[in-house]
């Protein structure tokens, strides 16, 4: 993993100076909420429902094993013990004071963590593929580019104060494990003809209000380039997107009107216009981030492990957990395992500090001291050695880790909604809790096999639900929770926005209503197909039957 | 019937104007029952921008046994998230929070038609 | 006359502004003024005839590429921050400055406050006109605040990777 140097830190130090001091001006009285706001904004702090939230950036989602432990540290010291990532694999800290806040920037920078444009209208915390460096199907590591990303964009003097916030996903596989469509710039690498590395950028995703699947502007960009294309991009949003209407201020409302033609037209003239060696990273700045993602010592090993393989066999709970969470690696011999974070009943995403504790030793021991946050809000050890899949697992069983449910419906991505969130209409986890209940059962969750639940509290789309295979969008009648269901939905290579089933229905109705949905599925589905594969040939009209015939 | 909410600037506690002070107990807020002298009272809350953060009035109306704010999301905020039920006020208890969590049942049944049809 | 903080060799300083401010309803009164954009389009060439220091302010929503022409007759560009959230002024100052040579006085007014410090001063600004009550001591005091920069910009700042390298060769 990328080392900070003593830039990197002192660029860090001098951040959380700043915030001290305007800290200290607030609680002094010398500032006003409204002068106040947009910089605590910056520094990632939040007024929520009951507290301060503090967002901490977990740059494209990657840790080693002194951060996890100094984010457990700092959870347990300033808030109550746990924390919640995020669909951005972030960690937000739900029960934050103010006067607090700067020495947990303290403690934080001294890990190399930060909150630095986790909010307000700048480019935002990157993310990337959560298998990087350890997929076979990968041309190069997205991490190198993200890392190149994240310096630039630190502190942008041009792109502080954007029309609206800004996001950015950089994988490097033909499978999307980034939801690259659905960003506001989309990166993906990919060799061409000659071998040479280029990406293929897409601009003007997004959810939220008014959904869009990012069109391609660019097919091939040479990535020695990348940074003045970016600029020439934002330069284009910076100057023309809208700045009038909050809700069409997203560069996704920019490249519509523009169409893409127009916009990518926009962009190559801009960047025609700009002095790429000024803006570009040199080789040798490239170089130096490349070995900070340098392969860190595989050892040659065989592809089956016989302690592995003797103990799932042995085990039908390791059995389970192989089948759904294990992983093939790049790498002979090794596998990627992933975390669930949607224990039945929990809360999903959260993560309580002992766990951290947990995860940080795991990947000290047995991941190269690496672990990853993905967007599904799940944790990751991205390389473990098969002999050492059995232990891995008996310590993440005894940590309450170890639920054997990964893509599948239990594994429900949920935004804190409106039992945190200032912004949200209706809750959201307890929703997903009802619904993982229902199919607790893990031969029953497995038999239904890959279906993906997002849950949104607010038409701001936290919880990615127009991307679900079913989505739920929390609204507000009257004072009164409500649900609106969607179906077909896909983040991935076959993204898609999903269609809405029918009328909102009542709390108490959600968890009943995916059993129907589900029940039509299994009813319905022909060899091999998952659930949206049996919804796309088969339509919305058998699931919105079952669902609302009984209303007659 | 109105209610006087705010965070509290340094800890963004969930705070309710009690006509003299700010406490953290929903059950110790003024109510106000003229909209002027509820509108006066905000105007004052804004003043103290070194106390607290984004003062607002809250509608509250009857429940069995007392007041309640009418929306949910105050309710929310009036007890702790429910998924959690030992964070927020709501982990001290007391019978304050007994009639807040009764509402939450009434807006689910038909105790919440008398809510909305005071607000 | 009022006044605005002018940034002279990494240092704000008050500075008094020669300039009067000229709406496009009133007459031009004589001495150095600052018009419209629109209204230098107008009059533009009469005004640079009269011998005087001549200044235009630009919405926030007017491309600097609209002075191309007069553009190293102008005295001083006014760039407009409506509110202290629009961003758009700090490309259009990168804009004259990197890409168009300007070198005149480039000077924030609107919704300027000393947090904004940093950016302003990076994207080429000289002169501001603070719309708090923000002291030259605290413009120098907020510029000087961060060691290092990670890219680039109309400030010629040598960003952190020209650093690295620097170090690197130093090294050897």
């Amino acid at each position: 993993m990328y080392r900070y140097d003593d830039i990197d830190r002192e660029m860090l130090a001098d951040r959380v100076a700043e915030f001290r001091d305007q800290c200290g001006r607030r609680l002094a009285g010398e500032m006003t909420e409204d002068q106040f706001k947009p910089l605590r904004l910056m520094n990632g702090l939040y007024l929520q429902l009951h507290a301060y939230m503090l967002r901490i950036a977990i740059p494209y989602g990657s840790l080693n094993a002194a951060q996890l432990r100094k984010l457990a540290q700092v959870s347990r010291t300033y808030d109550r013990g746990y924390g919640h990532f995020t669909t951005r694999t972030n960690l937000q800290l739900h029960w934050i004071k103010l006067k607090d806040a700067p020495d947990i920037l303290d403690e934080l920078a001294g890990v190399g963590l930060h909150a630095i444009q986790t909010s307000g209208n700048c480019i935002r915390n990157l993310t990337a593929d959560p298998h990087a460096g350890a997929t076979a199907d990968e041309v190069d590591d997205p991490r190198i580019w993200a890392e190149a990303i994240r310096q630039w964009s630190t502190f942008h003097p041009e792109f502080s104060f954007l029309p609206r916030k800004f996001k950015i996903a950089v994988t490097a596989s033909p499978k999307d494990r980034g939801a690259i469509r659905v960003y506001d710039i989309g990166l993906r690498l990919h060799r061409d003809d000659e071998g040479a590395l280029n990406f293929e950028v897409l601009v003007g995703g997004g959810l939220g209000r008014l959904p869009h699947l990012g069109p391609v502007i660019r097919e091939r960009l040479p990535v020695r380039h990348l940074l003045s294309y970016l600029q020439a991009i934002l330069r284009v949003y910076n100057r023309h997107g809208r700045r009038d209407n909050i809700h069409k201020a997203r560069i996704k409302i920019l490249v519509a009107s523009l169409g893409a033609t127009e916009f990518a037209r926009q962009v190559e003239e801009e960047w025609s216009l700009t002095d790429k060696e000024a803006v570009d990273l040199p080789a040798t700045e490239l170089a130096r981030i490349r070995a900070g993602f340098a392969p860190a010592g595989f050892e040659t090993l065989p592809p089956l492990s016989a302690t592995f393989e003797s103990a799932r066999a042995a085990d039908p709970a390791l059995a389970r957990f192989a089948r759904r969470n294990v992983l093939p690696h790049k790498h002979p011999g090794y596998a990627l395992v992933n975390i669930s974070l949607k224990s039945i009943g929990e809360t999903p995403g959260d993560c309580s500090a002992e766990q951290m504790d947990v995860v940080a030793d795991l990947a000290e021991r047995y991941s190269m001291n690496e672990a990853r946050v993905t967007y599904e809000q799940n944790l990751l050890l991205p390389h473990v050695k098969l002999d050492d899949v059995p232990a891995v697992h008996a310590a993440l069983v005894d940590a309450g880790l170890a639920t054997a449910n990964i893509a599948l419906i239990s594994d429900i991505i949920a935004c804190p909604g409106l039992d945190y969130c200032a912004l949200a209409n209706a809750r959201a986890i307890p929703i997903a809790q009802d619904i993982a209940r229902r199919f607790a059962d893990p031969a029953l969750a497995e038999t239904v096999g890959e279906l993906k639940i997002k849950i949104s509290g607010c038409i701001n789309a936290c919880g990615h639900h127009h991307v679900g295979h079913i989505g739920i969008l929390g609204v507000d009648k009257k004072g009164e929770e409500f649900y609106q269901l969607s179906l077909g939905g896909s983040a991935e290579d076959d993204a898609a926005l999903g269609q809405v089933l029918g009328p909102a229905l009542s709390a108490d109705r959600v968890a009943p209503a995916i059993d129907q949905l589900v029940e039509v599925y299994l009813r319905e589905r022909r060899e091999g197909e998952r659930f949206i594969d049996t919804f796309r040939r088969a339509g919305l009209a058998p699931f919105k039957e079952a669902v609302y015939a009984q209303a007659h | 019937m109105k209610a006087l909410t705010a965070n509290r600037l340094t800890d963004g506690e969930v705070v309710f104007w009690t006509g003299a002070d700010w406490s953290e107990r929903f059950i110790q807020a003024a109510v106000f029952e003229e909209s002027d002298v509820a509108e006066g009272a905000e105007a004052h809350a804004k003043s103290q921008f070194t106390l607290v953060v984004d003062p607002y009035l809250i509608e509250v109306a009857p429940v069995g046994g007392g007041l309640a704010p009418v929306s949910y999301r105050e309710r929310v905020r009036a007890m702790g998230p429910t998924n959690k039920p030992d964070h927020g006020k709501q982990a001290v208890g007391g019978d304050d929070i007994a009639v807040l969590a009764g509402a939450h049942g009434a807006a689910r049944s038909k105790g919440r038609v008398d809510l909305i049809r005071r607000k | 006359m009022p006044r605005l903080i002018r940034w002279r060799d990494g240092q704000a300083v008050w500075a008094e502004d020669p300039f009067t401010d000229v709406d496009d309803d009133q007459p031009v009164p004589q001495g150095d003024v600052i018009v419209s954009l629109a209204r230098f389009q107008r009059e533009g060439r009469t005004l640079l005839g009269e011998g005087r220091n001549l200044g235009v302010r630009l919405a926030a929503d007017e491309a600097p590429e609209s002075l191309i022409i007069d553009l190293a007759r102008l005295a001083v560009v006014c760039l407009a921050f409506p509110k202290f959230r629009d961003g758009r002024a700090y490309s259009a100052a990168r804009v004259l400055r990197e890409r168009m040579a300007y070198t005149g006085e480039l000077r924030a007014v609107g919704d300027v406050v000393l947090d904004l410090a940093v950016p302003v001063l990076r994207c080429g600004f000289d002169t501001v006109v603070p719309a708090d009550s923000s002291s030259p001591d605290q413009w120098t005091a907020a510029a000087r605040r961060f060691r290092h920069v990670y890219q680039r910009s109309a400030d010629g700042r040598e960003p952190a990777f020209a650093q690295r390298a620097k170090g690197e060769m130093s090294e050897a």
